[in-house]
């Protein structure tokens, strides 16, 4: 297969470095999404449609990004996208708040086990500083335990204290232990007896340039208990798994309940709104919260998220979800074998992350990732990777065609480990 | 907030030890030893670093820890270790009251040479000789500066904490580079590229990397139009960025 080329994302990108910061800034640019080499990567996109995406020049991909997450129907599909339609005629953002914030609230609680209530917003930011601020006005408390490797939006409180801009004011009462620890929990909560807000974390280690890992048996139950016991308000970051483990919540997938749980991505399929969801008991502090946001309450994300929840649960998605990251990652383990190399696959199937282990770093693996780019198969170094329904078999069996003769590559350019 | 201690290990280590490389550099450096038999100057830094500077055959080099000396110098904190490098302080030797004239002229001599190069003004970068020179030498003070700072600084030491194991290369292309060391959280550096890299972060000029140390261009928008490559364990080149952040503030 000839490889692709980027002429013309070359040319918007190098428009976009005069007048915007960075070009592409954040997670879709090519510093923070680990585009190695640049020169391999489409910069800039023209459209999308179900599982693909098409750049600038014109070349199609098999997306296993889906926008990081937001994508899980497939690009444009028809039902999501006929509501926000259907919506935008009549009103979107009013004085008076459409009765569709009642409608998709009401859905959520319905939904999700541990909703009483859902609170929205517009990024998954905005609901675990949300979620933060209302432990904290519940409690009176001002600490907050993190899992190391932690990724919880960009708020300077969800920071580290060497990030340009963050003060160590900022973090100050971040406390921090590892994944899947429930004695350094047990021994933190001791050390900072009765100051202690909140334990936020995601349903399972997801975080960047590391194998995934899930909860070890009886994690979260053990988390559950000590949070109970010690006053401490139990949130779940749930923005990037939310929905593509269970519709219920991804804690109702691990088996325990969380005090507040945050939604973003998946709820509307890329129409852009947020949800914190929460135990009847943390209403009342939510209520004292002055947080608000301009776009908050447009009615036309409401919409898409009501049509989008309702799809999902006909469908029952997760389960086919998974069903297709199973294949997607068995099939990449294969191919990989076939040639030589020993791919890591961790995390959920649905959300999946991948690792060369060959080379004890990263090198074979962005090189595999580059020539995979180049054919058409969108995937990354440094993050998991999402799926979404309208990726069919016939794409999957694509990938792993391309897959294949990419790895085939890698090997022959780097004799000393597939001599 | 700049550390005391923090800046007086990148005074020892990353300026004075880049009078190692001044040496080898230019040949004008190595004219001012007039020094006939080797000398050997050491800096006791009270509560900081410690070192031993040896001047022989035009070459300099410098050594960790007290030893065998003609010239020692005590000095009472890091404070006024530090008020001595940036000339507002006298230093006083303690042993090598024979050697005073070394000082007040050789030595005097080759670090006002090097901070001509280290800031250095629009008409010497002119020159394309000087130019090449002084942004070698930019290089390997930050290089230093960079493990002083993982070491030494509390948010450096925080960004280090995420640095796993291995050597990360830091090299303008075809040109000088520096290999920074993570062992247990602690860096290190050498002024060579490494054997077994495990990350790379490679300008692709003299020039761009002149615009980086300068200020003039962003690094995230050098990623992105490809003057600046890197690959490998990308978080050990992420939070070597988040010290990179803290030298411009100690080297400013």
């Amino acid at each position: 297969m000839e490889p692709y080329k980027y002429e013309k994302s070359r040319e918007w990108f190098d428009r976009a470095l005069k007048v915007v910061p960075s070009g592409v800034y954040g997670h879709l640019g090519p510093a923070e999404g680990n585009f190695i080499p640049v020169d391999k990567w489409p910069l800039l996109g023209s459209r999308a449609q179900g599982t693909y995406c098409w750049d600038v020049d014109g070349n199609r991909f098999i997306d296993y990004m889906c926008a990081f997450g937001p994508n899980i129907l497939g690009y444009n599909d028809p039902d999501v996208d006929g509501a926000a339609m259907e919506q935008m005629k009549i009103c979107n953002c009013t004085t008076t708040p459409s009765y569709k914030m009642v409608e998709l609230a009401e859905l959520m609680v319905d939904t999700v086990t541990s909703a009483d209530w859902a609170f929205f917003a517009k990024n998954g930011g905005d609901t675990t500083t949300a979620a933060v601020m209302c432990a904290r006005a519940h409690t009176h408390r001002k600490k907050i335990v993190f899992v190391g490797g932690f990724y919880h939006g960009v708020a300077p409180w969800t920071q580290k204290v060497d990030y340009p801009g963050v003060l160590p004011e900022d973090v100050a009462n971040n406390l921090y232990i590892p994944w899947n620890d429930t004695a350094a929990f047990e021994n933190i909560i001791a050390e900072n007896e009765g100051e202690i807000a909140a334990f936020i974390s995601t349903p399972y280690m997801h975080g960047n340039y590391l194998d995934n890992e899930l909860p070890a048996p009886g994690y979260w139950q053990k988390i559950r208990e000590l949070c109970t016991k010690h006053g401490i308000v139990l949130i779940i970051d749930d923005v990037r798994c939310g929905f593509r483990l269970s519709l219920e919540g991804s804690d109702a997938f691990y088996g325990f309940e969380a005090d507040l749980i945050c939604f973003c991505k998946a709820i509307a399929n890329g129409w852009n709104v947020s949800a914190l969801c929460g135990k009847e008991f943390m209403k009342a502090a939510m209520c004292s919260l002055s947080y608000t946001g301009s776009y908050w309450l447009s009615a036309v994300p409401f919409a898409a998220g009501i049509a989008n929840i309702t799809k999902m649960k006909a469908l029952k998605l997760p389960e086919l979800l998974r069903e297709k990251g199973i294949k997607v990652c068995e099939g990449l383990k294969a191919a990989a074998a076939n040639n030589g190399f020993d791919l890591v696959v961790s995390g959920e199937p649905s959300l999946f992350y991948l690792r060369t282990a060959n080379d004890g770093s990263l090198f074979l693996h962005q090189e595999w990732v580059a020539e995979m780019m180049q054919r058409g198969v969108f995937v990354t170094s440094h993050h998991n990777h999402f799926i979404n329904y309208a990726l069919s078999d016939e794409d999957i069996a694509l990938t792993l065609e391309i897959a294949d003769e990419c790895f085939g590559i890698v090997a022959k350019n780097n004799p000393k480990y597939f001599g | 907030m700049l550390d005391q201690k923090t800046l007086a290990y990148i005074n020892m280590y990353a300026i004075l030890g880049t009078l190692e490389n001044l040496c080898e550099l230019d040949p004008e450096a190595r004219a001012l030893m007039t020094n006939p038999k080797p000398i050997a100057l050491a800096f006791d830094v009270k509560g900081g670093p410690k070192a031993t500077i040896t001047f022989a055959g035009g070459r300099v080099r410098v050594r960790p820890g007290i030893h065998k000396c003609d010239i020692k110098i005590p000095v009472g904190s890091c404070e006024k270790f530090n008020a001595v490098i940036n000339g507002t302080a006298t230093p006083v030797p303690v042993k090598g009251f024979r050697y005073i004239s070394f000082l007040l002229k050789d030595f005097d001599a080759l670090t006002k040479l090097l901070e001509r190069y280290l800031r250095a003004s629009e008409e010497d970068l002119a020159d394309p000789v000087f130019f090449e020179r002084s942004t070698t030498l930019m290089l390997y003070v930050i290089a230093v500066s960079l493990s002083q700072i993982g070491d030494y600084d509390e948010i450096g030491r925080f960004s280090a904490g995420y640095i796993p194991d291995g050597e990360v290369a830091f090299s303008i292309k075809n040109g000088p580079a520096a290999t920074i060391h993570a062992k247990d959280h602690v860096l290190s550096t050498e002024k060579r590229y490494p054997e077994n890299p495990r990350a790379i972060m490679e300008f692709e000029s003299l020039e761009l990397a002149r615009a980086l140390f300068d200020g003039k261009v962003n690094a995230l928008a050098c990623i992105g139009n490809g003057s600046i490559a890197m690959s490998g364990m990308i978080n050990m080149i992420d939070n070597l960025n988040r010290i990179l952040d803290r030298v411009a503030l100690y080297l400013a």
